[in-house]
C-alpha cells in the first residue's frame, strides 16, 4: 500500500504541480473572481458630463413642444426614477419566483439598491437643452453647428448663472410626413422617417434617450392629431406582468425555469469536466510511461496492479481538486449573491458519491486503453465507441431535465458508465425522483466499477509490455479472457 | 552456497511462438553470470520471467528463496534492455522516486541519490531534467536506479549497449564493485569482451533453448586452444611458400590465410587430439617467426561456433532492430 501511495503522490504532483495545469485550471476561476471584484472598481470612473443642446427642426409643428418637455430637467429625473423602479421590480419578481425566502429577498434588495445607486452615479450627467430651430432652417446649415461643436465632453462654464445652450450635440429633423403621413385624407398611411444626426462619439446612453424620446414625441403627436387621448392610450398600452407558479405534489411553489435548468446542468457539466480531465491525464501519463519505456523500470519495483492503483488514485486526486476548485468557486459566488439555498447540501453529497463512481469507471477504462496502445492516435480509435456512449448525458441533458421521471431518464439512470451523470442531473433538478432509484443506481455504479477494475487490471498487466501492432477491441477481450 | 535463482523446466509461449523451452538454470549467490545469445533467443523473456514481469506457462522458478520476484522486489535491482526515463522529471527527483519505490525512506533516499551521482560523475545533473542528459549520462542514471537500494540480486539487460569506451570501462568498474559487495549479478550482453572479463559463469540460450551453462573456467577448458597464429619475419620465405609444408604436418587440420586471418599472418587450425607444442616446434624449424602464438579461443569464437553468427552481425541486428514485440 505504501508503494501505491508513493505512485499516487507522484502522479498527483506530476499533473497538479505543472504550470500547464495551474494555468488551465486555476486561471478561469481567478479571472471570474477578478471580473466580479475588480471590474466594478476599474469601471468606477464617472463618465464625463454631457453638456450641450439638441436642435430640432420640426416641419410638422406638432413634435417640438413635446421634445422640449421631454428634456426638461424634471422629466429627465422622472425617467431615471422610473427605470430604477422597473429594475427593482424585475429583480424582486425573479427572487420570489426562484423560491427565496423573504429575508434573502430583502438582502438581495439591499444589494440591489447599492448597485442601482452605483449605476446612477456611473450614468453620464446629462445637461441637454432642446433648441427649436425655425422649420425653414436648412439641414446643412444646422449640421455645420455640430461640426463646430468639437469635443462632446465640453463642460459648462463654472459659476455662470445661465451656461447657455452649449455646443450642438445632435440635430433632429422631423418632416411633416413623419407625423401626418403621405396622404392627408388617410391619417397614418405611409409615415415618413425622421433624421437623427449626432456628433461623433456622443454617449450611447444619450443617443438612445434621444431616439426613444423622439419616437415617443412623434407617436404622441400622431395620436393627438387623430383626436385621441394620448395619456389614456399610453396607460392602456402598458404590458401586463405574469405571476408564474408551479403546482407540485406539496402544494404550489414559485420556481424559476432558469433555476430548474441551470443548477442541475452546472452540476452535471462539473462532474463531466472533472471526471474526463482527470481521466485524460491518466490516459496520457500511461501512454507516456509506456512509450518512453519507463514502465518496465517501474514494474521492477511494483506489481502492475500496484502501479495501476497508484496512477488511478493520483489522477483521481487531480479530479477531486478540479471538482473542489470549481464547485468551491460556484458556491462562493452563490453565497456572495445570497442565493446559496439554490444548492442544497444533499446535492453536494450526491456529487461526491457519483464523482467517485464515474471517475473509477472512466479511470479503469483509460488505464486499460493507455496500457494497450503505443500512442494517443491508437487510443482515440479504441476510445471512440465508448465516448459515443459517454456523450449521451451531454447531448440529452435538456430532455432528461425537462422530464426527469420519464422512462428514458429512468433507463439511463441504470445504464453502466452514464448513470452517474444522469443521476446527478435528475437529483439536482426540481422534480423529486423515487428514492429507491438512488441506492439502486449506486449499486449499478459499484458493480460497473468492480467489473471495469477486474477487466482493466488484466488488460493493463498484459498491455504495458506489449509493443507493435495496436490492439483492437477483440484483442482486448482476448487479453481479459487469457490473463 | 544457496541459489539466488533456481529455474526448473520453465516454458513460456506467446501464441504459437515458443520463447523459452524447458529451461533449467541455477545461479548461485554471489556469482556473476553472463547471459548471452543472439537476438530473439529468449534472453529478455527469461529475465522478465525472473523479474515476475511475465509468468511461465509451466515449470518452477524461485528467486532469492521466494516463489516469485514480487515477494522480494526490494531486494532485486533491474536494468531493463528497453531503458526508460521520465524525460520531464529532474534527475534527482527521478532517482528519489525509484529509491522510494524500492523501499528506501525519503531522507536516506536523497542522500543516496547525491552520493551515487557523485560516484558516476553526474553530481551537477541533480536538478537537470532527464531529457537534458546525453544518452551515456542517461544510462548511468538508469544504472543508479537499479543499484541505489543495494539489492542482493542485480539483473542487467544489455548494460553495455550504447556506451563509449570510457563509460564502458566505468560500467565494468561499477559492476565489479557490486560484485565485490557480495551481490549476485546476471547480465545479458552482446559485448563478448566484457563478458569474458567479468563473468565467472556463462549461460547461453538460442531459440529459447539453453545451449551452454558452464563456469568460465570450464568454458576455457572445454574450448581448448585449437589455433596457432604465425607471422614470419620480413625477408624470409613467403607465407604461401611455407604454408603448403605446414598443411602436411599431421596435427594440422587446415591452414587459413587471407580472409579469416590477420593481414601478414596465417592461422593453423589443429585437430582435436593435436599436440600444439609439437606443431609449434615444427613451424619454428621451417621459418624464423616474428610471432608464433597459441591462440586462446575468444568468447566470440565460442559464440559463433555454437550459434553460427558473428558478434558484429549481432550488433548490426541489434541496431537495425525496429519495433520489438515484447509480449507480456
Amino acid at each position: 500500500m505504501r508503494k501505491v501511495f508513493i505512485i499516487a503522490i507522484k502522479e498527483f504532483l506530476a499533473t497538479a504541480a505543472t504550470k500547464g495545469f495551474i494555468f488551465g485550471m486555476l486561471f478561469p476561476p481567478i479571472i471570474l473572481g477578478a471580473i466580479i471584484t475588480i471590474m466594478p472598481l476599474l469601471m468606477n470612473k464617472k463618465p464625463p458630463a454631457v453638456f450641450g443642446h439638441v436642435a430640432v427642426i420640426d416641419r410638422s409643428g406638432a413634435v417640438a413642444p413635446r421634445l422640449v418637455e421631454a428634456f426638461a430637467p424634471e422629466a429627465v429625473e422622472n425617467r431615471r426614477k422610473e427605470r430604477t423602479a422597473k429594475v427593482r421590480e424585475a429583480i424582486d419578481q425573479g427572487a420570489k419566483s426562484a423560491g427565496l425566502d423573504p429575508d434573502t429577498t430583502k438582502a438581495i434588495s439591499g444589494e440591489l439598491d447599492k448597485s442601482l445607486k452605483a449605476a446612477e452615479e456611473l450614468a453620464p450627467v446629462t445637461s441637454l437643452r432642446v433648441v427649436v430651430l425655425p422649420p425653414e432652417t436648412g439641414e446643412e446649415e444646422a449640421k455645420e453647428e455640430i461640426r463646430k461643436a468639437g469635443k462632446r465632453n465640453e463642460a459648462p462654464p463654472v459659476g455662470a448663472a445661465d451656461p447657455g445652450p452649449g455646443p450642438r450635440l445632435a440635430l433632429i429633423v422631423i418632416p411633416d410626413q413623419a407625423v401626418r403621413g403621405s396622404d392627408a385624407a388617410q391619417p397614418g398611411a405611409r409615415f415618413g422617417e425622421y433624421q437623427l444626426l449626432t456628433a461623433p462619439r456622443l454617449d450611447v446612453e444619450v443617443q438612445s434617450d434621444l431616439r426613444s424620446q423622439a419616437n415617443r414625441a412623434i407617436v404622441d403627436a400622431r395620436l393627438a392629431l387623430a383626436g385621441e387621448n394620448v395619456a389614456q392610450i399610453r396607460e392602456l398600452m402598458q404590458s401586463p406582468a405574469a405571476k408564474e407558479t408551479t403546482v407540485t405534489a406539496d402544494g404550489t411553489a414559485s420556481i424559476n425555469e432558469v433555476t430548474k435548468l441551470i443548477v442541475p446542468a452546472a452540476f452535471m457539466f462539473l462532474l463531466w469536466i472533472s471526471v474526463f480531465s482527470s481521466g485524460q491525464y491518466l490516459l496520457m501519463s500511461t501512454i507516456e510511461e509506456k512509450s518512453s519505456r519507463v514502465m518496465e523500470v517501474i514494474l521492477s519495483a511494483v506489481s502492475p496492479m500496484q502501479l495501476m492503483c497508484g496512477k488511478i488514485i493520483g489522477k483521481g486526486a487531480v479530479g477531486v481538486l478540479i471538482l473542489a476548485l470549481y464547485s468551491g468557486v460556484g458556491i462562493t459566488a452563490l453565497i456572495f449573491f445570497a442565493v446559496a439555498e439554490l444548492v442544497p447540501w444533499q446535492n453536494l453529497v450526491y456529487l461526491g458519491v457519483y464523482f467517485a463512481l464515474a471517475y473509477a469507471v472512466i479511470a479503469c477504462f483509460m488505464a486499460a486503453v493507455g496500457a494497450a496502445v503505443n500512442d494517443i492516435n491508437e487510443a482515440q480509435t479504441l476510445m471512440g465507441p465508448i465516448m459515443l456512449i459517454l456523450v449521451i448525458p451531454m447531448m440529452l441533458w435538456l430532455p432528461i431535465l425537462r422530464n426527469p421521471n420519464s422512462t428514458f431518464a429512468e433507463v439511463c439512470s441504470f445504464v453502466p458508465m452514464i448513470n452517474p451523470f444522469v443521476m446527478v442531473l435528475r437529483l439536482c433538478g426540481s422534480e423529486p425522483i423515487p428514492f429507491w432509484q438512488v441506492p439502486a443506481s449506486i449499486a449499478v455504479g459499484m458493480a460497473t466499477v468492480l467489473f471495469m477494475a477486474w477487466a482493466s487490471a488484466k488488460i493493463f498487466r498484459i498491455g504495458v509490455l506489449m509493443y507493435g501492432k495496436p490492439p483492437n477491441f477483440a484483442t482486448l477481450v482476448r487479453w481479459v479472457r487469457m490473463a | 552456497m544457496p541459489d539466488a535463482i533456481a529455474i526448473k523446466g520453465v516454458r513460456k509461449t506467446f501464441g504459437t511462438k515458443v520463447a523459452v523451452e524447458n529451461l533449467d538454470l541455477v545461479v548461485p549467490e554471489g556469482s556473476l553470470c553472463g547471459f548471452i545469445g543472439p537476438n530473439g533467443a529468449g534472453k529478455t523473456t527469461t529475465i522478465r520471467l525472473i523479474m515476475s514481469i511475465l509468468f511461465p506457462d509451466s515449470g518452477e522458478l524461485r528467486v532469492l528463496g521466494k516463489a516469485s520476484a514480487i515477494e522480494s522486489k526490494d531486494r532485486i535491482g533491474y536494468l531493463p534492455e528497453e531503458r526508460g526515463i521520465y524525460k520531464k522529471m529532474r534527475v534527482g527527483e527521478f532517482l528519489r522516486y525509484i529509491a522510494r519505490l524500492k523501499g528506501i525512506d525519503a531522507a536516506p533516499a536523497d542522500a543516496k541519490v547525491r552520493q551515487w551521482l557523485t560516484r558516476v560523475g553526474l553530481e551537477e545533473t541533480y536538478r537537470k531534467k532527464c531529457e537534458e542528459l546525453s544518452k551515456g549520462m542517461q544510462q548511468k542514471v538508469q544504472f543508479i536506479s537499479a543499484v541505489i537500494h543495494e539489492p542482493d540480486l542485480l539483473i542487467l539487460d544489455e548494460v553495455f549497449t550504447g556506451l563509449d569506451p570510457v563509460n564502458r570501462r566505468l560500467m565494468r568498474e561499477l559492476i565489479s564493485e557490486q560484485r565485490r559487495a557480495g551481490r549476485t549479478i546476471i547480465f545479458s550482453t552482446h559485448a563478448m569482451r566484457e563478458a569474458e572479463e567479468l563473468c565467472d559463469h556463462l549461460f547461453m540460450i538460442n531459440n529459447g533453448i539453453k545451449v551452454l551453462d558452464l563456469p568460465m573456467s570450464e568454458v576455457w577448458r572445454r574450448y581448448d586452444p585449437r589455433t596457432i597464429t604465425v607471422e614470419p619475419i620480413a625477408g624470409g620465405p613467403s607465407l604461401r611458400e611455407v604454408s603448403e609444408a605446414w598443411g602436411r604436418i599431421p596435427d594440422v587440420l587446415r591452414v587459413v590465410m587471407g580472409p579469416g586471418a590477420e593481414p601478414g599472418t596465417c592461422d593453423l587450425m589443429l585437430r582435436d587430439d593435436a599436440d600444439p607444442a609439437g606443431v609449434m616446434r615444427a613451424v619454428a624449424a621451417s621459418i624464423t617467426p616474428r610471432r608464433l602464438e597459441l591462440r586462446r579461443a575468444s568468447l566470440e569464437d565460442i559464440f559463433i561456433s555454437i550459434v553460427g553468427i558473428s558478434a558484429d552481425e549481432l550488433e548490426r541486428q541489434n541496431s537495425s532492430q525496429g519495433q520489438e514485440v515484447a509480449r507480456a
